[in-house]
């Protein structure tokens, strides 16, 4: 067997006596992708309770960042900050939706395991062991840059977050590339790209944002790496690291590059919300239309400050034409793929009866949140507003993000019978879902009003008015709900985990190919595909009437 | 054609070709990496000009070797294709030739970057424009070592028989590799040798 070739995809382990050994050594060495998918999804869950509760320490700071001092120093402070959102990017929200394609895209397509699975595998060892040394490195007193450029001790630990950042986002990359090529060469035989269910088409899209721009950020990390060590100290590199450090990656948190990191929440809605209704969606083919539009429109590797090819003009990257189109162009895909959902919805409203499904909740919920995000992405980038560099931007990172997470846990719940094998509890899916919706709201929405008030985006930023302070406690309430939401969520993948009925295989009466694998696996080949919904097709059960393939 | 549990008839074995789109999407990622770092050398320099600073000093940085690295490249795509092509005729004597002429061309390639940095004498942290000037050329000299790599072990596997006109998508991959990295010398030598 060549390196490249794919081996079979089993778990196997040595013949030891310890569980835990032999769990290990099947953790470092599987090639099925539902186990790597499960590693990055509870990794991801893991890290999303971390971060979350680092949000909610730094909502209580802000509070009044004058006499509240939690991380010991200002410095600290904006260090925390910065790794709030870079983990909530890169930390949480990607490796989520990687883990979750991980284990569905390749049933998706029809195909008994993903593209090069020993590198998928190096990509999630990769991935944990960057998002390792970044953490430590911050919490030594690394970290973006000092604020204050005083203390030599910091480089190393500047210069070990840089590296650190970068393993991770060759993880990501490394990953991604898995993704894709599954999506676009692994796909079973009718299954044209046109074909292709929207959940696995919308990874193909993000995955393949994310390899254009991802590598942008690496060539800033590499600048300010090279500068720290011996450069002219233009990039952040002078007196032992500056904040400027920040200013050159802070893009990867802001539109339209934020964007990029929630393309799957519309493959997810897109694929929950017909089952749910219960009727095949209407014209795929647009849909899938608009997930590219929205991948295009979300592409920030140039919207960065270091990227001034017209100094003499003296505008900033934010007020430039492309920047304004590009913002509100976000908002005409998601706003079309929004309406297909509706009418397929009302559709199939009738064969929903009872309480929503979780899957459903947090699909929506999620969905609306990024929907919001975009909105709220329309009005900053609006001129007279002046909301540029007030903490709606980061109100806009807060809501996509933490919508894409509120997604995610719909496509937890949706797939689980195939991510796990155990049926997760309903009654918890919907709380979960709510609860991240609602905790998305508050947080990002206060934060996106609190920008009127002229409160910056700095965390040692002090709030102008009175009623910003109003909005500060709004926020810290949105980030408790998130946490309530966030070990919500492990209790309930914990649960399942320790005594969870087993799930049946197709529990939802799906209409795409992983439905018809039995334990995750398919037991024969795949069916000829002839449309979109392959196994709809096949039922007895006559689709909904007038509908559009 | 059996049938399946869904009713449906089962679809046929397709034969992807998962290393050339796998190949073609690392690469797509590695050239947008140095995108991004040339777009600072260009951003800087407009800064630079506009500011009435000096960039390079006069007559340090030259077309000429620059020239004869582009040369070199546009050669060993010539062989690298050629490669290509023999293995897909299932010319195992030209394929060996073809690979190690480029590869061959690739050594030649890194000893003339050498020589241009030398040549230059310029130091890291002497100024903006000399660092980036350290930093564009040797992400360049990194991306051709990888591709190097990659041809080298291409060249191995198929001298053990791994590759044959209906397994050929490795040397195609190496070769889009190759490219990918002749097409970053293209923009560094127009960017850096040609504008300055």
């Amino acid at each position: 067997m060549t390196m490249t070739d794919s081996p079979p995809a089993t778990d196997t382990a040595p013949s030891v006596t310890s569980p835990a050994v032999a769990g290990l050594y099947d953790a470092l060495t599987t090639t099925d992708h539902k186990r790597i998918g499960r590693m990055w999804l509870n990794t991801g869950v893991l890290l999303l309770i971390g971060t979350v509760v680092l949000g909610v320490v730094i909502g209580f700071e802000r509070l009044d960042a004058d006499s509240i001092d939690i991380f010991g120093g200002e410095n600290a402070f904006f260090q925390m900050w910065a790794l709030y959102r870079v983990s909530l990017a890169l930390l949480v929200v990607v490796p989520l939706f990687i883990g979750l394609a991980t284990v569905v895209v390749p049933m998706q397509v029809g195909s008994t395991n993903i593209a090069f699975p020993r590198a998928a595998l190096a990509a999630f060892w990769g991935f944990l062991l960057g998002a390792g040394i970044m953490i430590a490195s911050v919490f030594a007193a690394g970290g973006w840059g000092a604020l204050d450029r005083a203390t030599a001790d910091e480089r190393d630990a500047v210069a070990l977050t840089i590296v650190g950042m970068a393993f991770v986002v060759i993880s990501l990359l490394l990953a991604s590339v898995c993704l894709a090529t599954t999506v676009v060469s692994m796909r079973v035989k009718g299954m044209t790209l046109l074909r292709t269910p929207l959940f696995a088409w919308s990874m193909l899209v993000a995955t393949s944002v994310w390899l254009l721009t991802l590598p942008v950020l690496l060539a800033n990390l590499l600048v300010a790496y090279v500068d720290l060590h011996n450069g002219p100290g233009t990039f952040g590199g002078g007196l032992n690291g500056s904040a400027e450090i920040w200013i050159q990656i802070s893009w990867i948190v802001e539109q339209p590059q934020v964007y990029a990191f929630v393309i799957p929440v519309l493959g997810i809605l897109g694929s929950v919300a017909p089952v749910v209704a219960g009727v095949k969606a209407g014209r795929h083919g647009v849909s899938m239309a608009l997930v590219g539009l929205f991948g295009l429109v979300s592409f920030g590797a140039w919207s960065q400050s270091f990227f001034q090819f017209d100094p003499a003009a003296s505008v900033a990257y934010d007020e430039k034409f492309v920047f304004v189109a590009f913002g509100i162009a976000a908002l005409v895909p998601i706003l079309g793929f929004f309406g297909g959902i509706a009418d397929t919805l009302l559709r199939g409203r009738d064969n929903v009866t009872g309480l929503p499904p979780a899957h459903l909740l947090g699909a929506l919920g999620g969905g609306l949140m990024v929907l919001a995000g975009v909105v709220a992405g329309v009005v900053r980038v609006i001129e007279p507003l002046e909301l540029g560099g007030t903490i709606t931007v980061s109100g806009v990172m807060n809501l996509v993000l933490f919508g894409a997470v509120a997604s995610a846990v719909g496509g937890v719940w949706f797939w689980s019978s195939k991510i796990g094998g155990n049926e997760l509890s309903p009654m918890m899916g919907r709380m979960v879902a709510l609860d991240f919706t609602a905790g998305a709201l508050l947080l990002g929405g206060a934060q996106v009003v609190n920008g009127f008030f002229d409160t910056f985006d700095h965390p040692l930023a002090v709030p102008t008015e009175d009623i910003a302070d109003a909005l500060n406690i709004v926020s810290l309430l949105g980030a408790l709900l998130l946490g309530l939401g966030a070990l919500g969520l492990l209790a309930s993948v914990a649960r399942a985990m320790r005594d969870g009925e087993s799930a049946s295989d197709d529990p939802w009466s799906g209409q795409t190919l992983e439905w018809s694998t039995v334990g995750g696996s398919f037991t024969e080949a795949p069916a000829l595909v002839t449309s979109e919904t392959p196994l709809l097709d096949a039922s007895d059960e006559p689709s909904d009437e007038g509908e559009e393939s | 054609m059996t049938a399946t549990a869904t009713g449906l008839p089962a679809a046929e074995i397709t034969r992807p070709r998962t290393v050339l789109v796998g190949t073609m999407f690392a690469c797509a990622a590695a050239f947008m990496a140095f995108v991004g770092v040339v777009l600072y050398y260009v951003s800087e320099r407009a800064s630079a000009r506009a500011n009435g600073e000096e960039w390079f000093p006069d007559g340090v940085v030259e077309l000429g070797p620059a020239g004869f690295v582009f040369a070199t490249l546009i050669l060993s795509i010539v062989t690298v294709q050629w490669a290509v092509q023999a293995i897909n005729n299932d010319d195992r004597k030209n394929t060996f030739v073809a690979l190690a002429l480029t590869g061959l061309f690739g050594a030649a390639v890194f000893n003339q970057l050498w020589f241009i940095i030398n040549d230059t004498g310029f130091a890291l942290n002497a100024s903006t424009g000399q660092f980036l000037f350290f930093v564009v050329n040797g992400t360049f000299a990194a991306f051709l070592i990888a591709a190097t790599a990659f041809l080298t072990l291409t060249f191995l596997r198929a001298l053990v028989g791994q590759f044959g006109p209906r397994k050929a998508d490795n040397v195609a991959a190496a070769a889009f590799c190759w490219n990918t990295v002749v097409a970053m010398w293209a923009i560094a030598w127009y960017v850096i040798y040609v504008t300055k």
